[in-house]
């Protein structure tokens, strides 16, 4: 935690300092944020679920489908006397299968907003909608639905239960979902044939590899067809090779199952899968570009 | 909650608590570890031995005698509580990953909340039974030397099915008391302090 603290802290000072530029960067580097009307702001105090229907999507371009839309979303974590800002006035706007790669550098956000459009963490201001549904107006139970059903999570460490054997870890959030076991059982064994464990399926993570046990994670994140997959740094703790093989398993399955898939990564792999990438420094999204103006990119990120 | 979206029409659900799906989760929890569980199970079996040797040997005169009897229970009992709690606040702590990531998969606090009290009461369940064998041993071997073969009329082997009831009653509800403290813990993190392994 200290040392995560530290990371805060240091990039909240430097924030202070360039806040007028990088906050005028962001909004030119935001065409979507123009294209759709702000969301009605839901009545303060009321989130009952009911309430919770904002009709606000007639106003939307009824074209694509906004799998994620963060307004204006800010984070603030208070540490002693010093207020930092993880996150300044984020809105990015992703569509249905799109796979979109989050990149900066440490400390600038990305695991922040990752986790506030996971549903993870609540942001200080600002509105999250997750398949046009706004977060904050969920309760507890609703919001574990949310994970449940909607959000497959895949993480740098796999996080994998230990104790469990791979097809029971692939399972377990099909059970949480209500889905009969032998059901349940069925469709894990079909996806973990599908990532290519199919003999494997009875091992427990001690038994696996790592590039293995992040193909469980993967068949768990993907085992309640879910609309959004996050992904934090999935290829951190592997070799090239294994890496460069979950990064073409995890673009296979976006474009299989139609999944949007958003990923927080260092990984320069990444880019050239991906259909957006999103920038972020200093807590603000700094650039959205395209695949293919990503070459440019990557030139002009070395030069700087 | 229905949303229409452009595309899809979805509907926000509830999950609901599955209590056959909270069981095995907090036995395969208890089997993996099985020895720390057995020297729990060991103070609640120690603890509710004592219990049903008290409520089967012959009742003392001497009211300070008996109050003497009482008050070691009682302490008995509590270090008992003691040691339980611990037990459970290492097993919450050693899963905080673990609890973060079942949450991130849609567990619902309640199922949290749930296991580790059900992996708890079943620690004392299995302990009390233990316990219950073991007094029972120990009132026959002491009256056996003390009274003969005329130990019967002597000691209180009446109402076992009662006695039997509240050494078990207490033995589970000291274990599942002492294990809702950790267990509410467990079942309020959040899911991302969960993951990075804090409190």
């Amino acid at each position: 935690m200290s040392s995560k603290k530290k990371k805060h802290k240091r990039h909240g000072k430097q924030q202070t300092r360039a806040h007028a530029p990088a906050a005028k960067i962001n909004q030119a580097l935001q065409p979507e944020k123009a294209k759709n009307p702000p969301a009605r702001q839901p009545a303060a105090g009321n989130r009952s679920a009911a309430a919770a229907r904002i009709d606000w999507f007639s106003n939307l371009n009824q074209e694509t489908e906004h799998t994620v839309m963060t307004r204006n979303v800010s984070k603030i974590y208070h540490l002693g006397e010093e207020t930092v800002h993880a996150l300044d006035d984020v809105s990015v706007t992703i569509d249905r299968g799109e796979y979109i790669s989050i990149m900066g550098p440490s400390g600038s956000g990305k695991t922040t907003l990752f986790n506030i459009v996971g549903a993870l963490l609540k942001p200080n201001e600002g509105n999250v909608f997750i398949d046009e549904v706004d977060v904050a107006q969920l309760d507890a139970n609703e919001l574990a639905w949310l994970r449940c059903r909607k959000i497959g999570y895949i993480f740098q460490s796999y996080n994998i239960v230990k104790v469990f054997t791979a097809l029971e870890n692939v399972t377990l959030p099909m059970l949480f979902a209500g889905v009969p076991p032998d059901e349940a059982q069925d469709r894990a064994i079909n996806i973990l044939e599908r990532v290519g464990l199919g003999d494997r399926i009875l091992h427990t993570p001690k038994e696996l590899s790592g590039g293995q046990q992040q193909r469980v994670a993967i068949a768990r994140a993907f085992a309640n067809r879910p609309a959004i997959i996050l992904a934090d740094e999935p290829t951190a703790n592997l070799d090239l090779h294994t890496g460069e093989e979950i990064i073409h398993l995890m673009k296979e399955m976006n474009r299989e199952q139609g999944v949007t898939v958003i990923c927080a990564t260092h990984d320069h792999k990444m880019l050239d899968i991906s259909d957006r990438i999103i920038w972020m420094e200093d807590g603000r999204v700094k650039k959205i570009a395209n695949r293919d103006e990503v070459k440019i990119d990557i030139a002009e990120m070395r030069e700087k | 909650m229905i949303r229409k979206t452009s595309q899809a029409e979805w509907e926000i659900g509830e999950l609901a608590l599955k209590p056959g799906l909270v069981l095995s989760m907090a036995f395969s929890s208890l089997k993996i570890r099985l020895t720390r569980t057995f020297l729990t199970v060991l103070t609640i079996t120690t603890a509710s031995g004592f219990m049903m040797y008290l409520l089967t040997m012959p009742r003392s005169d001497d009211p300070v005698d008996r109050d003497g009897w009482l008050l070691m229970l009682g302490l008995c009992l509590l270090v008992c509580a003691a040691g339980v709690m611990n037990t459970m606040l290492m097993s919450v702590a050693q899963r905080y990953r673990e609890i973060g990531t079942m949450k991130c998969l849609g567990a619902l606090d309640s199922f949290v909340l749930f296991s580790v009290i059900a992996e708890s009461a079943i620690i004392g369940a299995v302990g009390s039974i233990a316990g219950i064998i073991l007094g029972l041993l120990i009132t026959t071997l002491i009256g056996a030397a003390e009274y003969g073969s005329g130990m019967f009329s002597y000691l209180r082997f009446d109402g076992m099915t009662v006695k039997i009831l509240i050494v078990i009653c207490v033995g589970m509800s000291l274990t599942a008391m002492g294990a809702s403290i950790p267990a509410w813990i467990a079942s309020k993190m959040p899911p991302m302090d969960a993951m990075r392994g804090e409190k």
